[in-house]
């Protein structure tokens, strides 16, 4: 069974296809539309419009001979094409640095870090091209940006709302940021959460983001690696700590709280469970975005190997599919709740995979409240109300 | 002057601080301090600055100074930290563990 045996769909041919070809029966648009408006549409319009007015103009142009007009639209606006840009923030620190100075060829580069970047942003953008359908961030093809060697000795990695920044690490705690293939997956995934969800990024809102972000990175990694549930690490920044780190790496999904224990940096603070939820400050972390995260990603973890095979065929499906309906607010029990949902919608109600998804979240001490209990126990309420 | 700086967040989630006693501070380095806390502007800096909008991973800041009998914080997270500041930050992250 190879690892593409529910992912291979031509962009053409996916459910976005069929979307497109419903709404887009060329044969009137053709005539209605003047070639001027169809190519502004082709430059600005949404993927769904650029698709289908690259087509006309495809057709269109060929039928009059012009090739060259065709070829400059296709250059700007190229359907699905991967657009992958890597900057050199030259050791600056701050956002008017950013992006830097553009790196040539940046896959054949000898920095580690500026090949690292690219490759693990063009497996991002493969992954969620070819499994869950989806243009790059936005979803309308917009080019995936990383500065590199952001800082001096910067031991971090960030998303700034437009696109990921990488630090060099002191060398002395951490190694470069993209050494991990999942920080990667995790940074452009907070690109894709904003898109979707718009998750607040504090306090449970603000956790939940993170797991997000831990999950599709890890999914990244277990498909590079072409990894089943059970056969995955599970960690997060694996090779991010140097050897003088006691610790295997920064978070364990299958196991938060595991991940490192050392006389300098501490103990892996992250729950396990809802008895563990840590409430903290705004000013720590921004409430424990990245402590409590542990909750939901073991939550995941759980339901992608009680499933089994592939996590990213089945388990992140399920997650994707929630993506769009969580809102700014939304907390673990919403969350809980929504992936419920999306599985019986996907897989059928009473599902192994749904009955899965229940088992993930009771794991961490939720239990998921189905819509229909949900509007049974709002009807009630109402009813109480005016009695 | 007495300084605490902490920086939390990032995608590590860690934790690291310093505290600083000027008195205590070689000379040179006492007067660093307090030329970058002037340059900064730090007693007129507005507690907390707004939250990005955008974004996620960012490192959160917060500095405490006290001098004469004054006593200031300051809240940013990395994407708003004003240019004035930075040199102070980038001082103490040097010290802090
Ligand atoms: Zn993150």
């Amino acid at each position: 069974m190879g690892k593409n045996k529910l992912v291979k769909i031509p962009s053409s041919e996916g459910i976005r296809g069929a979307r497109r070809t419903q709404m887009t029966d060329r044969g009137p648009i053709m005539g209605i539309i003047p070639p001027h408006m169809m190519k502004e549409l082709a430059k600005r319009g949404d993927q769904r419009q650029r698709d289908m007015a690259l087509k006309t103009l495809l057709i269109s142009e060929r039928i009059r001979g012009r090739r060259d007009a065709f070829a400059q639209v296709y250059v700007a606006m190229p359907a699905g094409k991967k657009c992958i840009n890597d900057y050199d923030a030259k050791n600056k620190e701050g956002e008017e640095y950013l992006p830097g100075n553009a790196i040539q060829d940046p896959e054949s580069s000898n920095d580690m870090a500026v090949k690292e970047a690219y490759n693990g942003a063009s497996a991002t953008y493969d992954m969620y091209h070819d499994v869950f359908e989806r243009n790059s961030i936005d979803d309308k093809g917009m080019c995936i940006i990383s500065s590199l060697h952001y800082g001096e000795k910067y031991n971090n990695a960030f998303w700034n709302g437009r696109q990921m920044v990488y630090g060099d690490g002191d060398g002395e705690f951490f190694n470069r940021f993209t050494i991990s293939i999942d920080v990667i997956g995790h940074e452009l995934t907070h690109g894709v959460t904003e898109y979707e969800a718009g998750l607040y990024y504090s306090d449970q809102s603000g956790a939940l983001n993170e797991s997000i972000s831990d999950v599709f990175g890890s999914l990244l990694k277990q498909r590079v690696l072409n990894q089943k549930a059970d056969e995955a690490d599970w960690l997060i920044g694996e090779g991010l700590f140097t050897s003088k780190v006691n610790g295997k790496a920064l978070r364990s999904m299958i196991e938060p709280g595991t991940a490192y224990d050392d006389p300098k940096l501490g103990k892996d603070p992250q729950p396990a469970h809802m008895d563990d939820y840590q409430d903290m400050p705004h000013s720590e972390d921004n409430g424990g975005v990245h402590i409590n995260s542990g909750i939901p990603n073991r939550a995941f973890c759980v339901t992608a190997i009680e499933i089994g095979g592939y996590a990213w065929e089945k388990a992140g499906k399920i997650w994707y599919a929630t993506l769009s309906r969580l809102k700014e607010t939304s907390d673990f029990q919403d969350a809980a709740n929504k992936t419920f949902q999306a599985a019986g919608e996907l897989f059928g109600d009473g599902s192994m995979e749904q009955q899965a998804v229940k088992k993930g979240w009771d794991t961490v001490g939720i239990s998921v409240v189905p819509s229909a209990m949900r509007a049974r126990a709002a009807a009630g309420a109402a009813a109480g109300a005016t009695e | 002057m007495l300084i605490h700086f902490e920086r939390t967040g990032g995608f590590a989630g860690l934790r690291t601080a310093v505290t600083l006693n000027t008195d205590t501070l070689p000379q040179d380095e006492a007067r660093k301090l307090q030329e970058m806390a002037d340059a900064a502007g730090f007693f007129n800096l507005p507690e907390k600055f707004p939250l990005p909008k955008r974004g996620a991973d960012y490192f959160v800041y917060r500095l405490t100074v006290e001098k004469d009998g004054r006593k200031h914080t300051v809240e940013v997270s990395e994407p708003a930290v004003p240019a004035e500041l930075r040199p102070l930050f980038q001082y103490l992250m040097k010290h802090a563990r």
